[in-house]
């Protein structure tokens, strides 16, 4: 698990990805990457399956979230918990429950203009897109969820290859 | 930009996060061995391409994933409905 953990914050602070772990601010929007925590892509035919198999309430209805986790689709989930988390596999059930702590990054837009930072490459109305709610949708090209936390504070999950041409273009919009 | 509802989402969502899998209600032969082959050519290649109504397969690649029905004109290119995969044509 650590050592799982231990490579996003290798990977996307190094060089070679160019991505700056610090925040950067201009126009009052703020664009940091998360620590990393521990991500699960959780799949099952029902979210009552699925709760009884991890122990925890999952939302049941597509966008929305609960205490970590966002049902993204009609039988997927992403839980986004904290560092070192551990879920039951469920073996032997008709579950799918896989760790995916290394698979991407996140990064928070924070400020009064985080909505219209993240428009300028994400086509969903941001305005109908509710605090609480979480998604997966598009920037440019690129695929990524997102989850807004209040109504100034977006989160992106991305793939880690994504990661820093998504970084260059949000910084890039916040300039205007 | 074109808005498409999705049946599982059940929110209209940008064109850009779905993608298009060709005409629907095309069920594949229970047993394609004892096809002929202009039976299965049929079942392959042959496709209604109607001037008007048409039904057809979408998938919500960049959001739910799910792939459902669509129907839509293809001169107007207006989505006359959606609905989910298994139900019935429309």
């Amino acid at each position: 698990m650590s050592d799982v953990l231990a490579i996003p914050a290798l990977a996307v602070a190094g060089t070679d990805l160019a991505l700056e772990a610090q925040a950067v601010t201009a126009s009052g929007v703020a664009l940091t990457l998360e620590a990393p925590a521990s991500r699960w892509s959780l799949r099952a035919r029902t979210a009552q399956a699925l709760s009884g198999v991890i122990g925890r309430a999952v939302p049941a209805r597509i966008g929305e979230t609960l205490d970590g986790i966002a049902c993204l689709g009609p039988d997927e989930w992403l839980a986004d918990l904290p560092a070192g988390t551990a879920l039951p596999d469920g073996a032997g059930q008709p579950v799918s429950v896989v760790d995916i702590s290394a698979r991407g990054v996140v990064i928070r837009v924070e400020g009064a203009g985080a909505a219209t930072v993240l428009s300028s490459g994400c086509p969903l109305d941001l305005d109908r897109f509710a605090v609480g709610r979480a998604t997966r949708t598009v920037f440019e090209t690129v695929e990524v969820i997102l989850w807004r936390e209040s109504a100034t504070v977006f989160r992106v999950f991305v793939w880690r290859s994504f990661a820093p041409w998504l970084w260059h273009a949000l910084k890039a919009a916040e300039r205007g | 930009m074109l808005l498409i509802h999705c049946p599982y989402c059940e929110e209209d969502r940008p064109e850009v996060e779905f993608v298009y899998g060709g005409e629907a209600h095309i069920a594949r032969p229970l047993d394609p061995a004892t096809l002929s082959d202009e039976e299965w050519e049929h079942y392959l290649y042959i496709r209604r391409n109607p001037r008007g109504r048409h039904h057809e397969r979408w998938r919500h690649t960049h959001g739910c994933g799910r792939f459902f029905n669509a129907v839509r004109d293809t001169v107007s290119d207006r989505f006359e409905q959606t609905y989910k995969a298994g139900e019935p044509r429309k």
